[in-house]
């Protein structure tokens, strides 16, 4: 663009013009958009999530399961009609971020839900409320509502850890006393894994290994015969869900593991996706998780037969968890008449409580995180031949700080490949 | 010629002018697009340095601007002071720019393209699995850029300037006699040899300061987020740094910035309206390599070209 005699000969001068505009300029400041202000009864709710990219069937979920409840709540909560924009993060926190920004500064919404993997969120999170704006999250990376606890983020869902304490408990009063655990090689999985170790080791077992696994691995030969090899009493598994959980189980069932060695799932484990790919070889599976499509409750039930009417499967913990974010926001909304204004907000939500829902019976803690039901789950046949997961056994009030206590808790580090509660 | 002069000096003015009023007309949300334009383009900049001129396509630079980025969040959560910060992110681009270079400078084409990306995804890789230091997938929160630039504008101007100098700096670089010398090997690395030339040497310090211009661009992103994770090294940033010098055009001083802006606007503006944005960059990646292979900013300067060269119709 530049003439080639320019480009050679005067950088020094474009240069120097070039600074001495910006210095003029940055002497004064441009006007700033103000965020927030209520528009006659409305209230403008941003939600992020990943519905494009390799999390995209995440994010899907989470767009339907909003939209469901503010569908059959007819939009409105506390006197206010409720507006929601919706953005995009392609699973990527530099994406989510900028979305955030778009969200606050062109949109002026008042407050900002999502997105789901937990560095999508911590970027969100810590630009909201740096501006001073409540967000409700739904992501189980730990320290949100831990170590980097923030009085404006509210974490509508449970920790990472938090549902695999009472796996812990449960496996060492099951009479196993070693165990093996197999979980991907990042946070999550060090989260999900420190959750079972900590409370199995506490309880008095003893853990022989703990195997470590890339995300997207294609063979997991190599790890189910290290597990075979240890010999447990049981193996704990710790999935993000997806083709690493399907791959892993085709591989257990392949090495004859199924009958010989009881195995526990976390959350994420044998969700949906897994058992229309699976089938018949998951009935029985085992699971600790907080969403269960086939508990025994009306507030489930009718939440599964309204997604199923409108989008022909069954509800994801994603679609379920963002349906639940949707409801306390309401709650919420009720309490303050309609408005949101910061901490004020986010205290608001935390006095929610909520005898039955789509997880259970929910309080919050002090630290903005659930305390809520863990449910042991088991894969049975639905009336219509589909295969879900059902109730067996419920676990009350558990706390993101397991049994320990808050200030306990807090003083180990957050559970790591190094450190996973031994 | 001195229509061209004029008319360069009319863009150029054109363009600061533009940069300059951007903040006071503009909502601060499309300001901060601009920004995150020019940070990409700095990026695209470094890569299109190597693949312009010396014919190196490295599919692996983001490796090398996270290590900027991470070196610089690192310092900052650890509550290093300003120098000490850039000093230690200076330090660690160095380090991984000189592993880059002495991996990949014997080699060259597809070679150097899956060296460069294996670099990138082994970055990628250390960022995930070092937890204790990078806080591995939860990333690095708590950074916060220089006071000074500390309000939006400030840092937009902050980086305009910054991508300005080191704009004017790719600019002497490919006319010295060290660009020239990157042609050379682009065009026949035999005969460089045979004029007395270590063709190694020369990729090994081409490859040490196009990853000077990547820290750059990575402790901008570092202070633009105020946040760290290891899908700033990931295959698909530094695949769209690629995509930006190829949409933009690859050896054209300014073509990073337009494919920057290309991809940006995609990424962020489209993407609000079109779920399927990243069909819509493909189709836009294969049209530019069909019909402008010299990317949108050579194919202009083709058209300006002829224009000025009317009376004489070269045989096309």
């Amino acid at each position: 663009m530049i003439p080639r005699r320019w480009k050679g000969r005067r950088p020094a001068r474009i240069l120097l013009v070039v600074l001495a505009l910006t210095v003029a300029a940055s002497a004064c400041a441009p006007d700033e958009d103000t965020g927030g202000g209520e528009a006659g009864g409305t209230v403008k709710l941003g939600f992020i999530s990943p519905v494009t990219g390799f999390v995209a069937a995440l994010g899907t979920d989470m767009r339907r399961g909003w939209e469901m409840y503010w569908q059959q709540n007819g939009g409105k909560a506390g006197g206010v009609a409720v507006q929601t924009v919706f953005e995009d993060d392609t699973g990527d926190p530099e994406v989510a971020l900028t979305k955030a920004r778009r969200l606050v500064e062109q949109e002026q919404v008042q407050l900002v839900a999502g997105p789901i993997l937990a560095n999508t969120a911590y970027a969100v999170a810590g630009y909201v409320a740096g501006k001073g704006l409540p967000t409700v999250q739904m992501t189980g990376a730990d320290d949100l509502t831990q170590r980097k606890f923030n009085p404006l983020v509210l974490r509508v869902g449970y920790t990472s850890s938090q549902s695999n304490f009472p796996a812990g408990q449960w496996a060492y009063d099951q009479g196993h006393r070693t165990a093996v655990t197999i979980c991907p090689d990042y946070a999550f999985g060090w989260e999900s894994c420190g959750g079972f170790v900590s409370a199995f080791v506490k309880a008095g077992g003893k853990i022989e290994k703990q195997v470590w696994h890339p995300l997207g691995t294609q063979d997991f030969s190599t790890y189910v015969a290290q597990a075979r090899q240890a010999n447990p009493d049981v193996v704990f598994i710790g999935s993000a869900g997806g083709p690493d959980a399907i791959l892993f189980y085709k591989s257990w069932t392949g090495f004859g593991l199924k009958d010989r060695i009881p195995l526990v799932g976390n959350c994420c484990f044998a969700d949906q996706v897994f058992l229309r790919e699976v089938g018949e070889e998951a009935l029985g599976l085992q699971s600790f998780t907080y969403w269960s499509e086939g508990r025994d409750s009306p507030a489930v039930q009718n939440f599964v037969k309204a997604y199923e009417q409108q989008h022909k499967e069954i509800p994801s913990l994603y679609a379920a968890g963002a349906y639940m974010m949707a409801q306390v926001v309401a709650e919420a909304l009720k309490k303050t008449g309609g408005r949101i204004e910061g901490a004020d907000f986010i205290n608001a939500a935390r006095q929610v409580s909520l005898s039955d829902s789509l997880y259970g019976a929910l309080t919050f803690d002090d630290t903005n995180n659930v305390v809520g039901p863990v449910y042991r789950t088991r894969v049975a046949r639905r009336d219509d031949g589909t295969l879900w997961s059902v109730v067996e056994q419920t676990f009350p009030e558990v706390s993101q700080f397991g049994t320990e206590g808050k200030e306990a808790f807090l003083e180990h580090p957050v559970f790591s490949r190094d450190y996973t509660g031994q | 010629m001195s229509t061209a002069r004029w008319a360069g000096a009319t863009a150029l003015g054109a363009g600061i002018a533009g940069v300059v009023a951007a903040p006071y007309v503009l909502p601060s949300y499309v300001v901060s697009l601009l920004t995150l334009v020019f940070i990409a383009a700095l990026l695209a900049g470094s890569v299109n340095l190597l693949a312009g001129l010396a014919g190196l396509v490295s599919i692996g630079h983001a490796g090398i601007a996270a290590a900027g980025a991470y070196g610089v969040a690192w310092a900052t959560v650890h509550g290093l002071g300003l120098p000490a910060a850039l000093g230690v992110a200076a330090a660690l681009t160095l380090a991984v720019s000189v592993v880059y270079a002495l991996t990949t400078m014997r080699t060259t084409g597809i070679v150097f393209l899956m060296i460069t990306l294996a670099l990138g995804i082994t970055v990628f890789g250390l960022a995930l699995k070092l937890s204790s230091i990078t806080g591995g997938q939860n990333g690095l929160t708590g950074i916060r850029r220089p006071a000074v630039v500390g309000e939006w504008w400030q840092f937009y101007f902050f980086t305009a300037a910054v991508y300005g100098v080191c704009l004017l700096a790719l600019a002497a670089l490919s006319r010295s006699p060290f660009g020239l010398l990157l042609r050379g090997i682009r065009e026949s690395e035999s005969r460089m040899t045979s004029l007395g030339y270590s063709v190694t040497a020369v990729k090994f310090v081409a490859i040490l300061v196009s990853g000077v211009f990547a820290g750059c661009a990575g402790v901008l992103l570092a202070w633009n987020s105020e946040f760290m994770s290891p899908s700033a090294a990931s295959f698909s940033r530094s695949a769209l740094a690629v995509v930006m010098v190829i949409v933009g055009g690859t050896g054209t001083l300014l073509g990073p910035l337009a494919g920057a802006g290309i991809v940006v606007a995609a990424e962020y503006w489209l993407s609000s309206y079109v779920e399927r944005w990243p069909t819509v960059l493909g189709v836009v990646l294969i049209a530019v390599v069909l019909y402008a292979p010299r990317g949108i900013v050579g194919g202009l300067e083709d058209l300006a070209g002829q224009r000025l060269h009317r009376p004489r119709k070269e045989g096309s």
